[in-house]
Formats: structure tokens, sequence, C-alpha cells
């Protein structure tokens, strides 16, 4: 039995138990596929992920990320806190102010931003595309929308990797007082092989200009506390409608009160139509895994 | 201020992964209340426990337990880790083999047993007592024991705290192998106000005497991996029917291996007829805690 550095950290959180939570496996060599997807199982998190020396120059760590399911090729909140993790432990160190992340969805570059309790890291997510623009009276999103007053833009289909259905709604007081309309988000989400709706609306808060809400319809029903990548193709779907909040491609929104957490993530939608997707972390637990 | 000590154990376990996990917070009595519920539902473990002084001299130490919705007055494997991991960190005398534990239903005995320099905790569990049988509920004990090969003992409601539907299958194999109807066993615990439904059968190999497997899908759990008070109701039953696997009034439950668990829990009935369960545990991780 190998003890290993293992790290717990809340992520796009400002304060510990605000964000997403993710466990981090810093020294994961020698543990095989099984028993990888084991811990991450008995960890009962969102994701556990799993970091490696890297193997070539150009990369910074190798990392494997699971859920209590399955590998996932890439995800945004533990893209940003194994970061944070990898960078705690004095594993590596950015260059330029970059970390590059090697996974299964190839190499990704982290970009590091400031010092201490104040730093912030991103992810630039893989591109997103429109799969699809739906229009308020489709069909298959009437039992969906019966009780949720849409905004000015049109229901989508985005592709980021994962499928998320994007709807604008009418106001933030609507969209956090709404009930997850359950039923119609699983039907939708198995149908259309996506994970589900991604809820939002503007806000008028000094802080964040988006408040948002992930609701995940398929295999189980959840809403999630704090989404990276639902997040970044929000962000590429708003930069594809010349929609974007603010005025130079950078906001925050807000997610996940209703489910008892208080996470703000950043988004930046860089000149080359890149979507950085990040914000801070904390770290809650430090110490060993015996496994 | 001095860091916070926090451990997440695997209880009824011979090797990290293979039983129930539990969070534990050593220094419990920086917490109030409300940061307790707050860290249990971020950890996202069936349970969390925080270890406090007593507040009786007839007690050792004092443990609350959460669950991430709610407090439970009291559990078994949370019991069985909190009174390992008050030995663990020095808040009993090492020596101790009886200790009392305080909860909130209560003074709890427990007692320490070493076998080959392991710890073994072991833990009263509260006298069970049979509730009723097929008159309960016919047609829905019907539905949801249809697919299942039963046993000699009649099936029936037994109450040690929760309430558990005790169900004698024909043989280890027809345990091992059944595939619940989970919908079924939910109506009939919601209607009958247990927690799920257990399965046992003789089961004489690898070193224990009985195969469990324990459902709670009402509550969203499907299979439970190890149950510390459904083994305590299922030996109440067999002591009570003249059928205690094993030897001398000891036996080992075997537990959780349909979910890639080998969850072993020991089980002892003693003078007085009253039930005690206790196990191995292992510490997967061991940390600081900051919160």
């Amino acid at each position: 039995m190998t003890s290993r550095r293992y790290t717990q950290v809340d992520v796009f959180a400002d304060r510990p138990g605000a964000g997403n939570p993710l466990a981090v496996v810093l020294n994961a060599e020698g543990l095989t596929d099984a028993q990888m997807q084991a811990i991450a199982k008995w960890t009962r998190l969102p994701e556990t992920t799993f970091v490696f020396p890297a193997v070539s120059d150009d990369s910074s760590y190798r990392i494997r990320m699971f859920s209590p399911r399955r590998e996932v090729p890439f995800a945004g909140h533990p893209s940003v806190g194994t970061a944070h993790a990898v960078l705690e432990a004095g594993l590596a160190t950015p260059h330029d102010g970059l970390l590059v992340q090697d996974g299964i969805a190839g190499k990704l570059p982290l970009r590091v931003t400031g010092e201490g309790a104040m730093r912030t890291i991103a992810v630039r997510t893989p591109r997103a595309s429109v799969r699809e623009i739906a229009s308020a009276d489709d069909p298959r999103l009437k039992d969906l929308l019966r009780t949720l007053p849409l905004g000015k833009l049109p229901p989508a289909l985005m592709d980021g990797g994962r499928r998320w259905w994007l709807a604008e709604l009418e106001s933030e007081t609507a969209l956090r007082s709404a009930t997850p309309p359950w039923e119609a988000i699983s039907s939708l989400a198995q149908s259309t092989e996506s994970m589900g709706l991604c809820a939002y609306a503007r806000s008028d808060d000094p802080v964040y200009y988006l408040a948002v809400r992930a609701w995940v319809g398929a295999p189980a029903q959840f809403e999630d506390a704090a989404s990276g990548a639902a997040n970044a193709t929000l962000a590429a779907w708003l930069a594809s409608q010349n929609a974007l909040p603010g005025d130079s491609g950078f906001y925050r929104i807000s997610q996940g009160r209703e489910v008892g957490h208080d996470a703000i993530i950043e988004l930046t939608v860089d000149a080359a139509g890149d979507v950085w997707s990040g914000g801070r972390v904390c770290t809650v637990v430090e110490g060993a895994l015996r496994w | 201020m001095m860091p916070l000590r926090y451990l997440q154990l695997d209880v009824f376990a011979a090797r990290p992964g293979a039983g129930n996990p539990l969070g534990v917070v050593i220094e419990g009595a920086r917490f109030d209340p409300s940061q307790m519920q707050a860290f249990a539902a971020w950890t996202n473990l069936s349970e969390t426990i925080f270890l406090l002084p007593s507040t009786t001299p007839d007690a050792d130490y004092r443990v609350r337990i959460f669950t991430p919705r709610q407090e439970l007055p009291f559990a078994g494997h949370p019991s069985v880790g909190a009174a390992w991991a008050a030995l663990d960190a020095g808040l009993v005398a090492a020596d101790k083999t009886s200790l009392v534990q305080e909860c909130a239903a209560g003074l709890l005995p427990v007692e320490i047993q070493y076998c080959d320099g392991i710890r073994l905790p072991h833990v009263r569990a509260p006298r069970a007592r049979r509730i009723g049988g097929s008159e309960l509920s016919p047609d829905l004990l019907d539905a949801a024991t249809r697919n299942m090969r039963g046993g000699v003992l009649e099936h029936a409601l037994w109450d040690n705290g929760p309430q558990w539907w005790l169900i004698e299958l024909a043989d280890a194999d027809a345990v091992r192998t059944l595939q619940p109807d989970l919908p079924a066993i939910a109506a009939l615990t919601e209607a009958t106000g247990a927690v799920g439904l257990v399965v046992h059968a003789p089961d004489a190999r690898d070193g224990h005497h009985l195969a469990v497997r324990a459902f709670c899908p009402a509550d969203n759990i499907p299979e439970d991996p190890v149950t510390g008070s459904a083994q305590a109701s299922i030996g109440a039953r067999l002591a009570a029917a003249d059928r205690l696997p094993g030897h001398q009034g000891i036996y080992v439950g075997s537990q959780g291996r349909e979910l890639g668990r080998d969850g072993r829990v020991t089980v002892r009935i003693d003078a007085e007829g009253m039930v005690w369960v206790g196990g191995e545990v292992q510490v997967a991780i061991r940390g600081e805690l900051h919160w």
C-alpha cells in the first residue's frame, strides 16, 4: 500500500464551501485505471483527478479525471482545481503565466494570474460550436419552457465536448426562483444526447453580469454547483450572437446559490475567439491518501 | 490558529476502498452546528462526524453525526469510526477497552478488541424488535419479493432505530445474483415506513458466514455498500430464531461485493441478547482541514 499526496479543494470559491469540490491525487504513478475509478467512486465527489509527471517538454504535468462513474476527457473545474493543487505542492511553475496540462482532450493551457488568496486560474476550454438554434415553440422544448419565461435570445444546443442546451430567462428573479422541470430536462437530455439545460439571466449585481443554473438531466438528475465547461459553452454562444456582457470579453457569473453554494466563475473570450474559464480555488484538505 | 485534523476512514474494511467511507473532524468543537452541516454537505459522504468533549462524566467522548442533509441521532458505521478515531487522536487513553460514546441518541457502550495489533471497535446497537410480517402490506411485499428465492424465515419488518424489511433467501447465490426490483422495493418501504429492504443467506466462504445486501431506493440509495444497523437487525432475528451462524454467538456478515466493495461486519450477540456490530477501520485519507 502506497502513501500519496492528496488534497481536496473547492473550485470557483473565494471561501471554503462556496464552490465545486474536487479531490486531487498528486503523485498517481503506479495506480491502475481500475484503482483510479475505485478511488473516484469512493470519494463521492463530482470529480477526482490524478496527476502524473509530464512526458513532454511542452507540458507541465499529465492529468486524468474521473467522475464516480467513468473517466472524463475534459471538464473545467477539475482542470482549474488541479492546477491550484499542483502549484501549492510546488510540482510545476508557470512559464509566462501559463501552465500546460496534458490530458485525454490534448494539451490545454492554464493562465495563472495574481498571488496567494487573490490568485485566479483559468483554463482554455475546447472550442464549442452551435449545434442547433431552436425556436421558443419547438415541440421538444414545450414541456421544458412551460414554467420558464424566456429572455431575448433563442434556446440553443451547444457542443463543447459535452453538449448543453442553453436558455436565457427573462430575469434573475425568474431564474433564481425557478423549480427545475426535471422530467422534461431528463427526456430532453436523453433524446438529444446532451447533459441537460443551462439556464441563465442578465443581472444588475456589481460583481457578476450573469446568473447561471445548470441542470443535469441524465444519467442522474442534479443541479451543478459550478460548471466550468457549461459556462464556457455559454460564453461561446453569447460571443456567436454578439451578446457578450461587459465590454472587454471578460465577465463574471454567479452559480450555485440555489444548492447551498455561492460560486463565482470568470469567463474570458480572447482575440482568437477562445474561451477561458476560471476563478479562485481554496485548499480544504491537505494530506496523504493510502490506497 | 492550529490546523484542524481530518480523517477519511473506511469502516468495516480489511483494505482501503472495501468498506463504507466516513469523514472525521477531530477538533469538532471548532465548528458550530451550521458549519458542521455545511461541511458534511460539501464532503458529500454518507456521513461526516465531529468529535467533541463529552458533556457528562459518564462518557469518554461525544460525537455528532451528519449526512449531507441532516443530523442523525445514531448510526452504526459512524459510531465504529468515531471510537477508532477518538483512540487514534489520543482523545481517549490508549489502553481503554471499554468506552462510552455520547451521541444525540444517548450514551452508547463501545468495546475495543485487538487482533494481531489491529484495533477493532464494536458498538452495541439499540435493541431490535419485530414489528410485523406480510400482513402489513401483503401486495407490495409480494411485488417487491416476487423475483426472490425465499429461505426458511418468513419476511418480517424489524426496528432497531431504523426499520428494515428482512428477507431471508434460499442460499448465497440467490443473494449475490439478485436483480432487485427497485421501484417495487421503494413502494413497499415508503408504504411501511421502512428505510430499506435487506436480503441475507448463509454464505460460508472467505472467512465470513452470511451474505447480505441492503437496498434503500426510496432514499435515492439503490444499494448501500455496508450497513451496520441492517446487519444488527439480522443478527437479532437470527438469534431469536435460533439460527445464528458462526461460533459462540459471533459471526461475520459480508456485504458490498456486488458494488465493488468487500465490507465485513462482525456481529456478536451477548448474554443479554443485545447485538454488537464492529469491524476493521482503514485510514484512507489523513490530513489537515482548512474551513
